[in-house]
């Protein structure tokens, strides 16, 4: 009993790790311009894809596909910051909402089409399969890879955020725009970059997620609430409470499918409302 | 000498609605402008619009000999106009050297000078934007804006709120900073007295238009008219 307790505590924080990998730069970017995405599971796919292809048709290793799907997703993402997403910060928020609803359309089309409807399947290299037993609990290696993969890159974003004068910057910008900018920071260029990193790391937790989260053309829609719940429940424009939502998130909803198949993703619903009741501006305390 | 800041035939407000109403007026470098006027005639969004943060309906800015016109927030800031915002805007989450550093520009205003002018800013530098008191924050705001080396310091109501041996305090800084740095300085001030006493120049502002331009000792010397254009305490 305990063993099986230990074990779900275990896979619920390797989807946490995922959940937050993929929702912590929508986190920085809706902080930084209160603009509502709810295309930001696209460069998670797109990341995916990117990834399956590579190792599937070119028999790449998995592991070398992992920088190529970080740096293609992000670059898919500066792109579309810069042609389309940056018209509409000024925008209504339901312009926003229908606008980026119809981005995630296209976006499980376009999917559709080059790759077809199935579940892409991951290429695992042998030493990442199976199991290792740890007092008598036994841990999958690709979970426990991914659980230390995205705490080193957690350490990163803090030190980036809270050490270099790029990471200052984001953060005055997020707390107050308008004195940023009139102050002589480019909050434009400071937003393109964040938008480029978190759509980067979305892409990145996509391909990682692979095994975990499974990739198919409906990725985006599938997952939109759950990366939004990361946003919400974490608090905008943090590092921290979005890693502390989605590890909860990712905990409750193992537990929950575990013993209460029946309640599906429920419990979570009901986990967002009394949380949200409990603090209002999100875990990190910011405006949300 | 040619003008440091040329405002010409300037209308302005945020979206539709229209605040400034054609605003003309020019500084040199090293003048020092009073900008007074009642609640809500547009003085502080006079301010807001010489960075680039509200809708220009029509009219121009120059400043350095450079357009501004059209210009985002940030390249005025870079083109030498050091903005000082009202209720002192801090960041929450930078401590005190981090609003200094994270902004600084090349320049005698480095580090070292800033904590010269406020000591109290050195012991206060690992305190965050919110830990500080009203003084303390205006004493930032204002540093904030003089590390990144400015040629035209803009202060929206420095003293706004503040105790009155504090605004002493600061008004004397200030003061320093025209005299003997010899910057250029914009001052907004519900004081009016105090404004007109560390300055050479005064626009008097209602309902968004210059209705008064005179030399700060005329207005400090005719108070019947002083108190007519802006109510004084």
């Amino acid at each position: 009993m305990a063993s099986n307790i230990l074990g779900i505590l275990f896979d619920g924080l390797a989807y946490g790790s995922l959940l937050f990998l993929i929702g912590v730069g929508l986190s920085i970017t809706m902080g930084l311009m209160n603009f509502i995405n709810l295309a930001h599971g696209t460069f998670a796919m797109a990341g995916g894809y990117i990834s399956a292809s590579l190792s599937q048709k070119s028999g790449m290793p998995f592991l070398a596909t992992l920088p190529v799907a970080f740096v293609g997703a992000g670059l898919f993402g500066l792109v579309a910051e810069r042609l389309l997403f940056r018209r509409l910060y000024k925008a209504p928020h339901l312009d926003q909402v229908l606008f980026t609803f119809g981005f995630v359309l296209s976006s499980i089309a376009a999917a559709h089409y080059f790759f077809g409807a199935g579940q892409q399947m991951g290429v695992m290299p042998s030493f990442l399969q199976g199991q290792i037993r740890v007092y008598g609990i036994d841990l999958g290696r690709y979970r426990l890879l991914l659980i230390a993969f995205v705490g080193l890159i957690t350490l990163a974003l803090h030190l980036i955020l809270s050490k270099t004068r790029f990471g200052a910057q984001v953060r005055a910008a997020v707390d107050n725009q308008d004195a940023a900018a009139g102050l002589g920071i480019n909050v434009g260029l400071i937003f393109s970059l964040c938008f480029a990193l978190g759509t980067g790391l979305a892409g990145l937790g996509g391909a990682l997620g692979i095994e975990v989260l499974g990739l198919d053309p409906g990725f985006p829609l599938k997952y939109m609430v759950y990366f939004l719940l990361v946003v919400v429940v974490g608090g905008a424009g943090t590092i921290r409470g979005p890693l502390i939502a989605a590890m909860i998130l990712g905990v409750f909803d193992v537990a929950g499918k575990y013993y209460v198949p029946q309640a599906g993703a429920f419990i979570i619903y009901v986990l967002m409302i009394v949380l949200l009741l409990a603090f209002p501006t999100g875990l990190g305390g910011k405006r949300a | 000498m040619a003008d440091l800041l040329k405002i010409e035939g300037l209308c302005s407000g945020y979206g539709q609605a229209r605040v400034l109403d054609n605003i003309s007026f020019s500084m040199r470098a090293g003048e020092s402008l009073a900008l007074l006027g009642r609640n809500g005639v547009g003085k502080s969004t006079l301010m807001r619009t010489l960075m680039g943060l509200t809708v220009r309906h029509s009219g121009s800015v120059r400043f350095a000999g450079i357009d501004l016109s059209n210009a985002p927030p940030h390249r005025r800031a870079r083109a030498g106009l050091g903005w000082v915002p009202q209720e002192r805007a801090m960041f929450p989450s930078l401590t005190v050297e981090e609003h200094l550093t994270t902004v600084a520009r090349d320049g005698p205003w480095n580090l070292a000078a800033i904590y010269d002018v406020f000591p109290r800013l050195r012991e206060r530098r690992s305190n965050l934007g919110n830990q500080l008191s009203g003084g303390e924050q205006q004493m930032v705001a204002i540093a904030r804006a003089l590390v990144t080396n400015p040629r035209l310091l803009l202060l929206d109501e420095p003293m706004e709120g503040l105790a009155p041996i504090i605004v002493q305090e600061l008004a004397a800084v200030v003061g320093r900073l025209i005299r003997e740095a010899g910057l250029s300085v914009i001052v907004v001030e519900q004081h009016a007295r105090l404004a007109l006493s560390m300055t050479a120049r005064a626009i008097v502002l209602n309902r968004g238009q210059i209705v008064h331009e005179s030399s700060s000792q005329e207005l400090l010397d005719d108070g019947a008219k002083l108190g007519r254009l802006v109510a004084v305490a």
